[in-house]
């Protein structure tokens, strides 16, 4: 496909057909107020751009262009999207309808308190919803996303320690652990430490009292953990923290297994963040936006950043005042329109919550176990949300040829080669959105890919077959990266001058 | 609603291939498990949910904006939110799997092409979570590029980006600092500062650069670059901003849209993602992730940042208004922001307003209301369901105009500061 | 074959000393077969100090990030700048070509602790029967 570079010249339909800038008043009122004007030509000449290198693409181009480009991809509403540790669940429409009302989407963040009580409202309840869900007691809903939640609970530990006078500069994390928690960790220049797992894909808890020495800050755990097993030893783990002046840090990330069973404030956790664009269904969009609330304990609620939303006798306002405050992480509240996305998927559910981890932990159980036996397992438990599988037994480099193979049955693969401590990992989330029909139909395809290998290794080092494309070069978009559309003659692209833009043609290079 | 598909007769069948007895047998490992329910009120149907959230949207109200200082009432064009809302663009994952979301990969292209010929700078990322968090990554990045840890900070940034900003170095143990030396990570300006004020900062980069300083730009009202020289021709090393006027509705302050953007020798130092042109195995183009071994999942704590999740759909959205606005459309917003915003300056200087811009200005303005007026001025204003701009304090005003204030709304807000001015 | 004058280290680095006593020091055939195919490279500036076994470089493939190791404390005189154009020399010429750096080292002793081609072979040879 061409890129939108390349399309014919076309003036934009956002562009009046008669270049007049009043266009809204009568003839005898036109230029009362000297609207017509010509402002701009005030603007001095070293602050004026001389050319706008952007093309010119009717509307008809533009529409056939990004809907041929959308029909090369692949998303949960075409088929099943398996990959762990992300929850790939249906995302309801009606939420999007939702996010979209006029008195959502067209609300101007700085606009008067009176006029904002309805979106104040919903993140308010939304916060109590959360806490509910986590046994947390209060929660910020800021964050971006799941990492920029880590970073503000980071900050909070951090903000907490330097109150209390204590230089703790380390902090551990399990070798299962997803990139993020070592690298939140970096940017706030404190040190990872890595606990083993033991043989039964925990946290080895020997090793953990070992390294729990008086400077580590914080004990960064997700539970159920990325082989999707829960934490056997967690209220030990707390304990043990906790008597050494540790905090402990959930990713949330997995809270899919555990909506309506069981809290991480219960476990002994005093912060978690909740990834919004997984567990509570708000559409990935291709790699965001997302949302990643964070939740703390009473004792580092003054530490969330500012304003937080608080419900008074009348209304609500947003208060700025807690001088502890780590400060802010973005501009405004957050992801407002994601909130209300979960806020409404929150309202579906209702009381009956619990069926939607109840089922995806019906559903991964039933993967597990229909799959057992052509792969090998690491850890033979019961899994929560998600399990690993390891492909080994099949040879070298087998998860990435299974995975591009299985494009071919049309489905989208799982996560392979994570987490790090399984060799040619298959990390399979299949969410309770799933039917048993395409688990089994996943399943069967998987088993006839296995066999694959076996009869004819070179046919599935070869695949996908069936794709836009076919296996991409990595190695060469990394050596010599092209990242970028260029002009040819950049002299071309002048705001008059519009007919030689297409002439002057471009190229794609760094 | 429900969107679970599995009957009782699925759930009984999976059950049994599992060999336990219920749903909870699964689950015994989850400790320490609640004991009651969640208090939350009965599920509610779309019928429902519907009427509920209608409700609650209306307790907001929308009023006329003459504001911005960070979110920007543009007009979006139908065709973005039919396009977005395509399952293939809507619900798709990030692609790492190049092979299954060519769409997405090639929109990342095009928006990094866009921001680069946009800014005047070599290579662009996929995005960032906003702008004011962009600023903080260009800082982070700057100090991890020279290994100092002084940030200066040029006048005139939006107060928001500066209470990020301040956030991030604490958490990273940078300074902000009075003074450009040769401790200086890097020197930060917005154009248009907060006050809308513009200028050529070639000469502050040259300072910058005679110290070893990078200097950083932040752009936080990018349809100014429509009309306004870029960042890339005076001088900047790394260019962030805010790409919510492009296309994306202000939603009560996101989700939105950061960019960034470096000249050519910071390129293995940028964080987040990053799209490049390929070749498949038979030699047709196509795209793919690249570059990730700068990124968390493979860097882990060496990473420069941890950002994981963008705003891929934002940045869809954005190469979209700017494939649709083309340079003869954003040129003409551009050219519609600044007249309006001039004519409506003009007209309040000429009730007794005092401009206090020292330089020009793109589409923004601050003014001096008269003598202790303004609280009324804006409760009146207020009333006739119009937001005048940002109380600054001292009887001190922010104000905007987009392509979206028409000349009846400024002829209305002029009568209405006439009338409450008692004058004729 | 070129390794038998070699000396190395668990971490994959090889060593060998030219006349001159300088250290020529690059990673074997073994580690640029583990990274695959390798995009880039984060050299030290030349001048700089390293102590035996401090991280000194970077090497990116398409998949991992690994840290190079100082094999011997020292101070960097040359640095192989082809590298950056085209960093595939490791992979196609790990014990030529693709030499990552030279230093002066600055404890003579310290070579003597490192291992020999037959040791490393059956260091190397463990650690795949562990996997």
């Amino acid at each position: 496909m061409k890129l939108i570079f390349e399309y014919e010249e076309n003036i934009s339909g956002h562009v009046p057909r008669i270049q007049k800038i009043n266009t809204d008043k009568k003839d005898k009122d036109r230029d009362k107020n000297n609207e017509n004007r010509e402002f701009l030509a005030d603007l001095p000449s070293d602050l004026a751009r001389k050319e706008l290198p952007l093309p010119n693409v009717g509307e008809v181009d533009v529409v056939r262009h990004y809907t041929n480009m959308s029909r090369m991809n692949f998303g949960i509403d075409l088929g099943f999207y398996p990959l762990g540790s992300c929850t790939m669940k249906y995302n309801p429409k009606i939420n999007e309808d939702m996010a979209r009302l006029e008195g959502f989407s067209q609300l101007h963040p700085l606009s008067h308190e009176s006029c904002i009580q309805g979106s104040l409202q919903l993140m308010w309840e939304l916060e109590q919803d959360f806490n509910k869900i986590t046994g947390m007691d209060a929660f910020s809903l800021q964050p971006a996303a799941g990492a920029q939640g880590e970073l503000l609970g980071v900050m909070i530990a951090k903000a907490y320690y330097k109150q209390k006078h204590e230089k703790r500069t380390k902090v551990l994390i399990p070798d299962s652990a997803h990139g993020t928690n070592p690298a939140t960790a970096a940017m706030c220049k404190l040190e990872t430490v890595t606990v083993p797992s033991d043989s039964r894909g925990n946290m080895d808890i020997c090793k953990f009292r070992e390294l729990l020495g008086q400077d580590v800050a914080l004990v960064m755990l997700t539970n159920p953990n990325t082989l999707g097993l829960f934490e056997e030893n967690i209220l030990e783990i707390s304990d043990l923290a906790h008597s050494n002046g540790t905090l402990m840090y959930c990713d949330g990330a997995n809270m899919n297994a555990l909506l309506g069973i069981t809290r991480p404030g219960d476990q002994g956790f005093d912060l978690i963040h909740l990834n919004l664009h997984k567990t509570f269904s708000t559409p990935h969009g291709g790699g965001g936006p997302g949302a990643g609330a964070v939740g703390v304990k009473s004792f580092l609620v003054d530490y969330l950043p500012l304003p937080r939303v608080v419900k008074t006798m009348k209304r609500f306002v947003l208060e700025y005042s807690r001088r502890k405050s780590v400060g802010m992480l973005k501009y405004c509240y957050g992801n407002f329109g994601m909130l209300v996305r979960a806020y409404s998927y929150l309202r579906s559910w209702g009381s009956e919550l619990r069926r939607v981890s109840e089922h995806a932990t019906l559903n991964a159980n039933y993967l597990l176990c229909l799959l057992r036996n052509d792969f090998e397992l690491p850890f033979d438990r019961r899994c929560a949300h998600e399990f690993v599988l390891s492909s080994k037994n099949l040879g070298q480099k087998s998860a990435l040829n299974i995975a591009k193979r299985l494009m071919d049955y049309g489905f989208h693969p799982p996560t392979i080669y994570f987490p790090l401590i399984v060799p040619e990992a298959l990390m399979i989330e299949p969410t309770e959105t799933e039917s048993k029909e395409t688990l089994d139909e996943f399943a069967a395809a998987l088993k006839a890919i296995a066999n694959e290998i076996k009869t004819d290794p070179d046919m599935v080092k070869g695949a996908p077959y069936t794709r836009p494309v076919g296996r991409l070069d990595e190695v060469r978009a990394a050596r010599k990266p092209n990242l970028r559309w260029r002009w040819l003659s950049i002299a071309n692209k002048t705001n008059e001058d519009s007919e030689n833009i297409k002439n002057s043609g471009g190229t794609t290079s760094l | 609603m429900d969107y679970i598909p599995a009957t009782e007769n699925d759930k009984k069948e999976m059950l049994m291939q599992i060999g336990a007895t219920s749903i909870n047998d699964l689950m015994a490992d989850l400790k320490p498990q609640i004991s009651e329910d969640l208090a939350f009120t009965d599920p509610m149907s779309e019928l429902e949910l519907a009427s509920h959230m209608k409700k609650l949207s209306q307790k907001n109200k929308i009023l006329k904006y003459f504001i911005g200082a960070g979110a920007y009432n543009h007009y979006v064009p139908s065709a973005i939110y039919h396009l977005l809302m395509r399952g293939e663009f809507l619900t798709g994952y990030t692609p790492y799997q190049a092979e299954m979301n060519q769409g997405t990969l090639q929109a990342i292209y095009e928006f990094q092409s866009f921001i680069c010929l946009l800014t005047g700078m070599d290579v662009a990322n996929a995005s960032l979570y906003d702008g004011s968090s962009a600023l903080a990554e260009a800082v982070l990045m700057s100090a991890s590029y020279n290994g100092r840890n002084g940030i200066f900070v040029n006048d005139g940034l939006n107060p928001q980006y500066e209470q990020v900003l301040k956030t991030y170095c604490e958490g990273a143990d940078l300074k902000i600092v009075d003074e450009i030396d040769e401790k200086t990570a890097c020197v930060v300006v917005q154009n248009p500062d907060f006050y809308g004020n513009l200028e050529n900062f070639q000469y502050l980069s040259d300072r910058a650069h005679q110290f070893g300083a990078l200097f950083v730009t932040c752009v936080v009202e990018p349809t100014s670059l429509a009309i306004v020289e870029p960042p890339g021709n005076y001088g900047a090393d790394i260019v962030v901003g805010e790409g919510q006027s492009f296309g994306i509705p202000i939603n009560f302050g996101g989700p939105y849209l950061g960019f960034l953007a470096v000249k050519a020798p910071l390129l293995k130092k940028i964080p987040g993602r990053v799209c490049g042109m390929t070749t498949d195995l038979h030699g047709k183009k196509g795209f793919v992730l690249t570059l990730q071994a700068r990124e968390q999942h493979i860097r882990r704590e060496r990473a420069t940042s941890n950002i994981t999740t963008n705003v891929e759909l934002m940045a869809i959205a954005s190469t979209i208004y700017l494939a649709l606005m083309g340079r003869d459309g954003l040129k003409n917003v551009a050219k519609h922001c600044y007249s309006r915003a001039h004519l409506l300056q003009e007209n309040l200087a000429s009730t007794g307003f005092k401009p206090l811009n020292s330089k020009p200005f793109y589409n923004e303005f601050i003014m001096k209301a008269p003598l202790k007026s303004y609280e009324k001025i804006l409760s009146k204003l207020l009333k006739k369901g119009i937001v005048g701009g940002l109380n600054l304090g001292n009887d001190n005003i922010l104000i905007c105009c987009t392509e979206m204030n028409t000349f009846e709304d400024i002829a209305l807000y002029i009568s209405i500061i006439k009338g409450t001015l008692n004058l004729k | 074959m070129p390794e038998a004058k070699l000396k190395f280290t668990k971490e994959h680095e090889w060593i060998s000393i030219t006349n001159e006593g300088l250290a020529v020091i690059g990673i074997t055939d073994f580690a640029q077969e583990q990274l695959g195919d390798i995009v880039s490279i984060e050299l030290p500036k030349s001048g700089g100090r390293f102590k035996q076994m401090q991280a000194m470089a970077i090497i990116d493939s398409v998949k991992a990030s690994s840290d190079i190791y100082c094999p011997l404390s020292g101070e960097v005189v040359q640095i192989n700048e082809e590298l950056y154009e085209h960093p595939e020399l490791i992979n196609q010429s790990p014990y030529e070509l693709g030499w990552i750096i030279k230093l002066k080292p600055s404890n003579s002793e310290e070579i003597e602790g490192l291992m020999t081609v037959e040791k490393y072979n059956e260091f190397i040879g463990e650690t795949e029967k562990g996997k």
